[in-house]
């Protein structure tokens, strides 16, 4: 359309050489350069964490974990997309879990393997997040779940961190857990239960047909 | 009218942040600025439908193309395919999908939830502002029903309304229970906020990410329930039994390229919004997968839908760089203050009217030429953040933190450059009608959540369209298990497509446009060899 638009790079993306204006994200650039692409598209805002795509930059040879609606395309970059994030093999329900006193054992019951932590840090280095994921499994095994579930608030659940652990212990979901264990036992809003009481005795009731 | 729009260079480098713009009195007529601005009113952008249960109403034109378009399958693609059975079958993985499947299986039911994509890809994901519940002491349920019918224009379902809000402080007690958390005061009281067009604070939240919490949460909370979760496997067509009730669904499976036939006593629609759609040519903030379809599967079976002609556009959506166009940017930002103004630094609104009035008001400056182009081919106003943070200094660190990553990701800092924005199509506000248990006209056929109308009348409040996915969720979750209890079918089929094809070419439609969309046209779906396998009749 003018100038600005006509700057392109060459980048390979899903093994195919592609021109795109550096302005679009790799997913984008894909589509603009005619070519399909359907999964592993999620939200587009890097919130639902689908699109996780390996990524080279030029003359560098470390392979990054990155997402695609989130990283602009660059000259000389190779980029490819990981699909089907395989689930974890962690099952737990929180109704099952009878006593919070028990948290403690039901969580190394659950997650055996959050024990055996190298502290290799790769989980961390992956986040796209900036999350310090390390220090949350570390937190976690220590019982300290309140404090571990703070560090994974802006979590988006892409399993990145848990693609690169060795010992198997999706961190994510060890994250996930310490959070949901703590609303599960500690959340108690008296402003809500009160409410729910009112509503319960029949105090509040709706009259549809009062607003006319 | 000139035509005079600055492109952007030239208007950011004239811009300047200011303490003090006066608005301009303005002499707009309200409604006269809707009529010939607002996209619902404009009449070139709306038809009347031709064929199905809706014959004769009003409704906008992209959704009525595919409403009346051929279906994606016929009975050759089902031939020789692998055939499934469930008590309930669940439709879409947002929160709404996620709440029904939950509480099928807790009542015992056998819970297929398929999806499009990923679990959890979804508008729900992307909630930030959070959701309303009567919690406040000085609230009452009461309040927050007179809120959302006055909001809606009096057009809401008063019973589905009142039920809805009633429902709001258990349907918080729910979520906790799954493990989801809530921003609190110092006493673990829940904290609330106020949304615009309410009279008392009524906003539950947790940070700027009540979505991404909430949808996490039911991500694991199904994960690891008894219920079976199909993954990248959109629905194509619904299916029918011998007395035209909703039989199952067939699903196209994106990693074998088969057709799957699950049969199911009760089928539960939860597919969410239209954004991608892209009506009348707008950006959207919706997810990948928001394509409407659910609308069209129920239709074809005979449900009936309503509100078609009804959609928010919400004002304050990126419009540049390009690759983040349509990105929302909270309400939040412009309720703290702050300005719009035109490509002159001209304010031309008040900003804090509701958001069909302002969205309308952006389009009129665009149209009159007073608005600032981008390079490639978009255009918008400024949404002055500089000027909000230099009459408050610190608000922008403070209170917009998911403001500030946005300008990261987008190259702009928002403390000294303001950022360009135009109106982004953001939701649907009818849908396929529904009774208080979330039951279609269909018998055997439920919808849920953004899909389903009737609750929001013609404009939502902020923090109801949460409300409504949880609350219908449930009720539409407990209310189809106990249909397994019920005969089974005794034949199942599509054959309601001979149907429509008869009305499709008795009305004259054009026949080469295949629904549902499934994805956004710019992901080439239909041309993608990876799925030759699903096309087989096509190629016939
Ligand atoms: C950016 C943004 C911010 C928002 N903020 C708020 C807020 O603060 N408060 C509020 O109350 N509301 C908010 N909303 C609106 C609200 O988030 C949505 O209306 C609501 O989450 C919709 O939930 P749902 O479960 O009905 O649909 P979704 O969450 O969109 O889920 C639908 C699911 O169905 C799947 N699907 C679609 N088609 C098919 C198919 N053919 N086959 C199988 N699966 C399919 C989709 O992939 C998706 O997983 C916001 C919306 C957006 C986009
Ligand atoms: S903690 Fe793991 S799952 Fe969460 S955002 Fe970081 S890498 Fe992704
Ligand atoms: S990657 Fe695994 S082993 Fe390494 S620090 Fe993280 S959790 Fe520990």
């Amino acid at each position: 359309m003018n100038n600005e638009s006509q700057q392109v790079v060459n980048a390979v993306i899903d093994g195919k050489a592609i021109q795109a204006p550096p302005s679009l994200s790799v997913i984008q650039a894909l589509w603009h350069a005619g070519y399909p692409r359907v999964k592993g598209v999620g939200c587009l805002e890097g919130v639902c964490g689908s699109c996780r795509v390996l990524v080279r930059r030029k003359d560098e040879s470390a392979v990054n974990i990155e997402l695609g609606c989130q990283t602009l395309v660059e000259e000389g970059m190779q980029v490819m997309f990981l699909v089907f994030p395989n689930p974890t093999h962690h099952h737990y329900r929180l109704s099952h879990i009878q006593n919070s006193w028990d948290l403690h054992a039901q969580f190394h019951r659950i997650f055996p393997e959050a024990a055996n932590c190298r502290h290799c840090g790769g989980c961390t280095r992956g986040c796209p997040k900036g999350i310090d994921v390390e220090k949350g499994v570390e937190l976690a095994s220590a019982g300290r779940f309140k404090e571990a579930g703070e560090l994974f608030v802006e979590c988006i659940m892409c399993n990145i961190c848990m693609t690169g652990c060795a010992e198997e212990i999706a961190p994510n979901h060890v994250g996930l857990f310490a959070r949901r264990v703590t609303a599960y036992f500690h959340s108690r809003p008296s402003n809500l239960i009160h409410r729910l009481e009112q509503i319960r005795k029949g105090e509040l009731r709706i009259e549809e047909d009062k607003d006319e | 009218m000139s035509n005079s729009r600055v492109s952007y260079d030239e208007a950011l480098a004239a811009y300047r942040p200011l303490a003090e713009r006066p608005l301009q009195e303005q002499h707009d007529d309200v409604d006269a600025l809707l009529r010939a601005y607002h996209p619902d009113y404009r009449a070139d952008t709306m038809t009347t439908l031709k064929v199905g249960p809706n014959s004769g109403e009003p409704c906008h034109r992209q959704l009525a193309e595919v409403l009346q378009a051929d279906a994606r399958i016929d009975d050759a693609d089902l031939a020789g395919g692998a055939i499934v059975e469930t008590d309930v079958l669940v439709i879409g993985g947002g929160g709404a999908g996620c709440a029904a499947a939950l509480v099928a299986a807790v009542a015992g039911a056998k819970v297929i939830l398929a999806t499009k994509l990923r679990l959890g890809d979804s508008n729900t994901v992307m909630a930030e502002g959070g959701i309303q519940a009567s919690i406040d002491k000085s609230d009452t349920p009461q309040m927050h029903y007179d809120d959302t019918l006055r909001a809606g224009h009096h057009l809401g379902e008063k019973r589905l309304v009142s039920q809805m809000v009633m429902d709001g402080p258990d349907v918080i007690r729910w979520l906790i229970q799954q493990g989801m958390q809530f921003d609190m005061d110092e006493f673990g009281d829940l904290l609330t906020r106020r949304a615009g067009g309410t009279s008392a604070n009524r906003v539950c939240f947790y940070r700027d990410y009540t979505g991404l919490e909430m949808m996490r949460v039911l991500r694991e909370a199904v994960q690891n329930s008894d219920a079976e979760v199909w993954e990248y496997s959109p629905v194509v067509e619904l299916m029918i039994n011998e007395a035209g009730h909703c039989a199952g669904a067939v699903i196209s499976n994106l990693k074998d390229c088969r057709y799957v036939q699950i049969i199911a006593k009760s089928v539960i629609i939860a597919t969410g919004g239209i954004g991608r759609m892209h009506l009348n040519g707008f950006p959207t903030s919706n997810h990948f997968g928001a394509t409407g379809d659910g609308l069209v599967l129920a239709y074809r079976l005979g449900a009936k839908l309503r509100d078609l002609d009804s959609f928010q556009y919400h004002p304050t959506g990126l419009a540049h760089p390009h690759h983040l166009a349509g990105t929302l940017i909270t309400e939040g930002v412009r309720s703290a203050g702050t300005w719009l103004l035109n490509g002159k630094g001209e304010r031309f609104v008040d900003e804090l009217k509701p958001r069909d009035v302002v969205a309308a008001a952006i389009l009129k400056e665009c149209a009159e030429g007073r608005g600032v182009q981008t390079s490639d081919g978009g255009q918008g106003v400024w949404l002055d953040t500089p000027g909000l943070e230099l009459r408050n200094p610190g608000i922008l660190k403070q209170r917009f933190p998911k403001l500030l990553h946005l300008g990261k990701k987008a190259g702009i800092d928002p403390h000294i450059s303001p950022l360009l924005i135009y109106p982004t199509l953001h939701y649907q506000n009818g849908g396929v009608a529904i009774s208080e248990h979330g039951e279609t006209t269909v018998p055997g056929l439920y919808c849920v959540g953004e899909a389903s109308g009737g609750i929001h009348g013609r404009n939502r409040i902020m923090g109801n369209a949460l409300l409504e996915i949880i609350s219908f969720g449930r009720r539409a979750g407990a209310h189809a298990a106990e249909r397994r209890h019920g005969k089974g079918h005794k034949r199942t089929s599509i054959d309601h497509l001979s149907r429509l094809r008869r009305e499709l070419t008795i009305s004259d439609m054009p026949m080469e446009q295949k629904s549902p969309m499934l994805f956004p046209s710019c992901a080439k779906f239909d041309t993608d060899v990876d799925y030759e396998g699903l096309r087989r009749n096509r190629r016939k």
